[in-house]
């Protein structure tokens, strides 16, 4: 299929390499034209413009920041555009923004899908992305040869947006998992016990989950290097918490969440692994050597 | 003075009459004509848009309900800034973001046009009353310009600083108002469930170091478990919305607050929006009993 593809960063470059290996026929644009010279290499061709790339293409994909840019990006394509083509946003983005471009779309005879994904650079890399779409049932079809070069979990959850509110209840779940892995590892930590051990301890009892391995893991090894930017998190959270005070619906846990991520962007951290969320707890005190010196000096005075 | 004002609800209307019985002449607009009523029999003229509510005026005062009203008042189509003449002051009583009301000053200072931020404390009882806090964010000598007619509509005046300075105190306000009625309210819950006469606790706190005017006042009215407004539940969930936008925009931590957000978001979804805030009781007590 003719397919173009927007923004080649941690993402958007291995599931453009994905679609290149599966024989399709790659237009590229992105924002630094250089970003893009490995993938010419690997065949694809490079567009001067979002407009030119839209012309010649049936779907385009995207992988881009926040909803500002994929707003900015939705003029020059749908003037591109051949009627019935697919623009596809593999970006985080808000609900109600990816329902306003759809319904923008579905105005001119175009099709908008909001497909974000989760699984990282690594699941990008290996084609086992999560990808979680909304959008006309009707689209499937056309879909699904495309995520299935991209990824392993495909779901459709419903019309157009429903896919973004599967995202940000991924972030929650999976953000919130993070947080309590660094809080237990702090707890182990201050007990003077090695959160390695502990790790695998749990690993596989009633608390193993992906989250345990992959960021425990991080923890353990004191290897705070992104993955997923920690400030990627903190964005999406702030949608997610937007989103809830628009519906009124009260997050608890995700409120408090948020309060340590952006505890975490104060520190300067947001460029490093939320992993680092660990490193937020023991700035906050308790470290096994004070505390312990602390009460003995008390006791015996 | 001739002075603009829109925005004429619960809070604007009796702002506004406090200016008129001052002898100013007003320029008002409104969406709905009803609301013009009230303004029948006091010197008032009546305009087709905000446009010609700035031709006529040397100050026009704004108090509506959130950034984005502001923003079409005084910069959208057939606005403020397109009727101003050089030298108009535009002061906005509503309570919006810090960031949001810099941006508004910052975009009005390009067309000449002064902005002062002066959002507002004490609820319609205080705009009755004119005796509201109003907190101030402008230019010093901006401020002493529109000062008298701050005193007609309120008791405390207070200049904090720099546009978006008085946001930033009304955020803070929100912030201590927040958290201080839910925790009165997490204090009598407490103290009911488990069997103390709660009137007895209030009074005997009221005494100590926990004595603040919301156990006095919000704590009284839950104990007549009077709910009416006062200040609207609803309200309070988006200016914490405000607090917490800004506090994530910096990297802030506010744990209380957002904890206290919550709750908030918990209050308007259980249909409690249109009570007042202290409300967070009876929220309390129906999660801490059996379904």
């Amino acid at each position: 299929m003719k397919l173009g593809l927007i923004g080649v960063g941690g993402m958007g470059r291995p599931m453009a390499e994905r679609l290149l290996a599966a024989g399709h026929q790659l237009t590229v644009w992105s924002r630094r034209p250089d970003a893009a010279d490995a993938l010419l290499a690997l065949g694809a061709r490079r567009a001067a413009s979002l407009q030119e790339l839209a012309a010649c293409c049936e779907m385009v994909c995207t992988n881009v920041t926040g909803s500002a840019d994929v707003v900015g990006l939705t003029a020059p394509l749908l003037e591109g555009l051949a009627a019935d083509a697919i623009h596809v946003d593999f970006s985080t983005i808000a609900p109600s923004v990816a329902r306003a471009i759809a319904a923008a779309y579905e105005a001119r005879a175009r099709h908008f899908v909001d497909a974000p994904v989760s699984g990282g650079t690594a699941g990008a890399q290996a084609a086992t992305l999560a990808i979680m779409w909304g959008g006309k049932a009707a689209l499937a079809e056309r879909l699904d040869p495309i995520f299935r070069c991209l990824g392993k979990t495909i779901v459709r959850v419903g019309d157009a947006g429903a896919g973004q509110v599967a995202k940000a209840c991924n972030q929650l779940v999976m953000v919130a998992a993070i947080e309590a892995c660094a809080e237990a590892a702090r707890f182990a930590e201050a007990a003077g016990i090695d959160f390695a051990r502990v790790r695998t301890a749990t690993l596989g009892g009633s608390a193993g989950s992906r989250v345990l391995e992959f960021f425990g893991g991080k923890m353990a090894a004191r290897d705070f290097a992104a993955g997923v930017e920690a400030r990627l998190h903190h964005k999406d959270f702030a949608m997610l918490m937007a989103e809830a005070t628009r519906q009124a619906v009260p997050l608890p846990v995700a409120s408090a969440v948020m309060q340590q991520l952006d505890a975490l962007i104060a520190a300067g951290w947001g460029t490093q692994d939320t992993s680092r969320l660990l490193a937020v707890l023991e700035r906050s005190g308790g470290s096994p050597v004070a505390s312990n010196s602390g009460r003995s000096a008390i006791n015996e005075g | 003075m001739q002075i603009g004002f829109i925005g004429l609800g619960l809070m604007g209307r009796p702002m506004a009459l406090h200016l008129a019985k001052a002898g100013h002449t007003l320029h008002l607009w409104a969406r709905r004509a009803a609301s013009l009523e009230p303004f029948c029999d006091v010197e008032a003229r009546m305009h087709d848009s905000p446009a010609e509510v700035a031709e006529h005026a040397e100050i026009v005062f704004t108090i509506v309900a959130d950034a984005p009203d502001v923003k079409a008042l005084a910069l959208g189509e057939a606005g403020l800034a397109e009727g101003a003449r050089a030298g108009l002051i535009v002061v906005d009583m509503s309570t919006i973001n810090p960031n949001a009301a810099r941006e508004i000053g910052a975009s009005l200072a390009e067309k000449g046009i002064e902005f002062v931020d002066a959002p507002v404390s004490g609820g319609e009882v205080g705009a009755i009353n004119a005796a509201l806090t109003i907190m101030v964010g402008a230019k010093p000598e901006v401020f002493e310009k529109v000062k008298p007619l701050f005193e007609k509509m309120g008791k405390s005046v207070t200049l904090i600083g720099d546009i978006g300075a008085g946001q930033v105190a009304k955020a803070c306000n929100q912030i201590l108002t927040g958290v201080g009625v839910v925790a009165v309210a997490e204090a009598f819950n407490f103290a009911a469930r488990n069997g103390v006469d709660v009137a007895k606790v209030r009074e005997a706190l009221l005494g100590g170091f926990a004595y603040s005017r919301i156990l006095e006042n919000h704590g009284q009215r839950m104990l007549d478990r009077n709910f009416k407004p006062g200040f609207k539940a609803w309200m309070h969930q988006k200016d914490l919305r405000i607090v917490m936008e800004e506090a994530h925009r910096l990297g802030l931590m506010l744990p209380a607050a957002a904890a206290t957000a919550q709750l908030f978001n918990a209050i308007v979804g259980s249909g409690m929006g249109e009570d007042d805030s202290v409300a967070a009781l009876k929220l309390l007590e129906k999660l801490s009993t059996p379904q």
